[in-house]
């Protein structure tokens, strides 16, 4: 029984997170359906470069207010305080993706600054570690992946395919 | 003739064959790996085909391409887990096989119907596309448009759990793919003043921010299998003898019917193996004299999905080289490496490039008798690696996928664009929307605005796209799409209320 409540819930927030991605969407939607009434029109043509996003914008909108109107309905009042409870178990349980994220941010940061070869290097060795069992050997594989994956791979790209990753400042 | 024997020689070249021996291989591992799709594995070779020649470059992902199809039943056999979304329904018969102690048996009788699956949609390729070419031709922007439209339609609603997310997911993708500038006259439209969104955002880039970082960030969810070092993959495997071509063979209604499924669900701009296989296996399901055993490890249920998923390859170049519209997704990176050589893609390609539209159809053919020797020889070689653990797999695709969105445009800019689009991607997929209906819309968005804006252009009246034939047909098939999709919902939840176990039934 308890089990089932479980599912339950999961399943209450998952609904009440897709409700807010609608929220969110149909937002951004209204504020590009009316950007796009402001492009102007041409002279040449019947539709201008506002037509096609303006009918696409207007279909979501359409879609996204149904979609709220259901959601808003099938989701029970006593949902919504739980909601607020599962969200940061929900961060938590995903903290590496979230680690994962930073990690790749940080590394996109430094690229143009430290070049491909060390930053895909010292982003390898702290995903490949954070990411390893405490062992020797996965130690050891982690640099050498981290190696062959940042210098070599590197090489490989200049050398066979004349295609030169980023050199830094 | 010529231009027959001109692709025949390119293709069977000592070098092209070698490349495409190796690609074969990335194709089987790549796929073998769970949540490594087809897609991922051809997005990764792009760059590498870039240096050569177009044909070379497209018969050695077309390779990958023949090749993942078949490894992406390695897992589904051994595990019950699909290596790939198109090797769903192999699970439902391959698995119980393998369980009950014939995992080499499960295996060979998945990789012969993949090898006969694929040659049946090369022929059927060979026959089909030039005559549709010809008729593509003859189509004008308003039959473009409506079949855009079909595509989307069909596609939001055989994907994904919901329609309504499936449309709504399409239509964030017709969305995405209006931001820049704008396809007709190069108006600059919602760019935020950001340089890197003044051109639009890549489709290659989106696709593998959709796809690649959204699936590797969904690897790394559970810390505790990531710290124990555990594998993707894992078990004892035997693979089997030849034998087992005679059993597939023994099945000829089966197998043709099934790679005939996998033909026409190719073609269907949009659609793929990942729907293929499974009505292929609900076909031979139907047809079966003993329905009973399907989901128990009848090898009817393994030849119909494999033959059926594999037959897309073939099916799914069909538009793409008479339309110029990309079948799935991995048809559509398929025709950016044609593009990024230059060449220009859509009726006309058959007509002005004949030897190497013939250059790919002998690839194809090349490809499924590469897969099948690489399967036969070495399977097992292939497991060790299916075996590599998930703390090794992610951190390395990772950096295989920022190389490979560098290497599109040499633009750091792009690598922020991925971040962001694996980002959005990942929550849309936690959020339970399906990703393909927005790739597709992508890369379909610029082709039906340009045909909308230039049928209005010819004439200034909407009822045109009502009024012709083959426009109207393609309209009314995108309503009866979504109709299907909601009486299936409407009876699957009939069948749920009064069957609440049966949930394969449904």
């Amino acid at each position: 029984m308890s089990g089932e409540n479980q599912e339950l819930q999961n399943s209450e927030s998952g609904e009440i997170a897709r409700l807010l991605s609608y929220v969110a969407l149909l937002a951004a939607s209204v504020g590009l359906f009316l950007e796009a009434r402001s492009i102007p029109t041409s002279r040449f043509e019947a539709l201008g470069a506002g037509a096609f996003p303006m009918l696409v914008h207007g279909a979501l909108i359409l879609l996204l207010i149904g979609a709220i109107i259901g959601s808003l309905c099938s989701i029970p009042a006593a949902a919504y305080p739980r909601f607020a409870r599962t969200v940061p178990l929900w961060a938590r349980e995903r903290r590496l993706v979230l680690f994962m994220f930073l990690c790749l941010l940080g590394y996109m940061a430094t690229l143009p600054v430290m070049g491909y070869a060390i930053t895909t290097l010292i982003f390898l060795l702290v995903l490949l570690l954070t990411l390893s069992p405490r062992t020797k050997s996965a130690i050891a594989l982690s640099v050498v992946l981290a190696l062959v994956f940042s210098y070599g791979l590197n090489w490989l790209f200049a050398e066979l395919f004349n295609v030169f990753l980023p050199r830094g400042r | 003739m010529d231009a027959f024997l001109m692709g025949a020689a390119e293709v069977l070249s000592l070098t092209t064959l070698t490349m495409m021996f190796f690609g074969a291989i990335a194709g089987i591992v790549s796929a073998a790996i769970p949540g490594f799709t087809v897609t991922m594995a051809i997005v990764l070779t792009l760059p590498l085909t870039f240096a050569l020649p177009p044909l070379q470059g497209v018969a050695v992902m077309l390779s990958v391409y023949v090749g993942g199809y078949t490894g992406g039943l390695i897992s589904a056999a051994l595990l019950g887990i699909p290596g790939t979304p198109s090797a769903l329904a192999t699970t439902f018969d391959a698995y119980p096989m393998a369980r009950k102690g014939q995992p080499g048996r499960a295996l060979s009788l998945g990789v012969w119907a993949s090898f006969f699956g694929t040659l049946i949609s090369t022929l059927v390729l060979i026959v089909a596309a030039p005559p549709l070419a010809i008729f593509a031709v003859r189509l004008g922007p308003w039959e473009y448009f409506s079949l855009i439209v079909f595509a989307l339609t069909i596609v939001a609603s055989l994907v994904g759990h919901s329609l309504q997310r499936g449309l709504i997911a399409a239509l964030i993708g017709l969305a995405i793919a209006t931001i820049g500038a704008d396809p007709m006259m190069g108006r600059p439209r919602f760019d935020m003043g950001i340089d890197a969104l003044r051109a639009g955002l890549p489709f290659l880039v989106v696709l593998i921010g959709i796809y690649a970082i959204s699936q590797l960030a969904s690897e790394v969810e559970d810390p505790n299998s990531i710290k124990r070092g555990e594998k993707l993959v894992k078990g004892e495997i035997k693979f089997d003898n030849f034998a087992v071509m005679r059993e597939v063979l023994m099945r000829p209604v089966n197998l043709i019917r099934s790679s005939m499924v996998g033909v026409a669900v190719g073609a269907l701009p949009g659609a793929g193996g990942s729907i293929a296989n499974l009505i292929a296996y609900d076909q031979a399901k139907r047809a079966s004299k003993t329905p009973e055993e399907f989901g128990k490890g009848t090898p009817e249920g393994v030849i119909a999905s494999e033959a059926g998923n594999s037959a897309t390859a073939g099916g799914g170049m069909i538009p793409m080289i008479s339309l110029g519209i990309p079948g799935s997704a991995v048809d559509a990176i398929l025709l950016a490496a044609l593009m990024v050589h230059g060449i220009s893609i859509g009726p006309r390609l058959i007509m002005d490039n004949p030897d190497l539209v013939y250059g790919m159809f002998i690839a194809m053919a090349v490809s499924s008798l590469m897969m099948l020797v690489v399967c036969l020889v070495s399977m097992r070689a292939f497991l060790r690696v299916a075996e590599v653990p998930k703390w090794v797999i992610v951190p390395v695709v990772l950096v295989c996928c920022i190389v490979g969105t560098f290497a599109l445009n040499n633009r750091i800019t792009d690598l922020y664009l991925l971040l962001a689009i694996g980002v959005v991607g990942y929550a849309l997929k936690a959020l339970d929307y399906p990703l393909a209906p927005l790739v597709l819309a992508v890369i379909l968005g610029p082709i039906a605005e340009t045909n909308l804006r230039r049928a209005l252009m010819t004439q200034d009246d909407w009822t045109l796209f009502f009024t012709r034939p083959v426009s109207l047909i393609f309209l009314v098939a995108a309503l009866l799409s979504i109709a299907w999709a909601v009486r299936g919902i409407l009876k699957s939840r009939a069948n749920a209320g009064s069957q609440p176990t049966d949930v394969k039934d449904t």
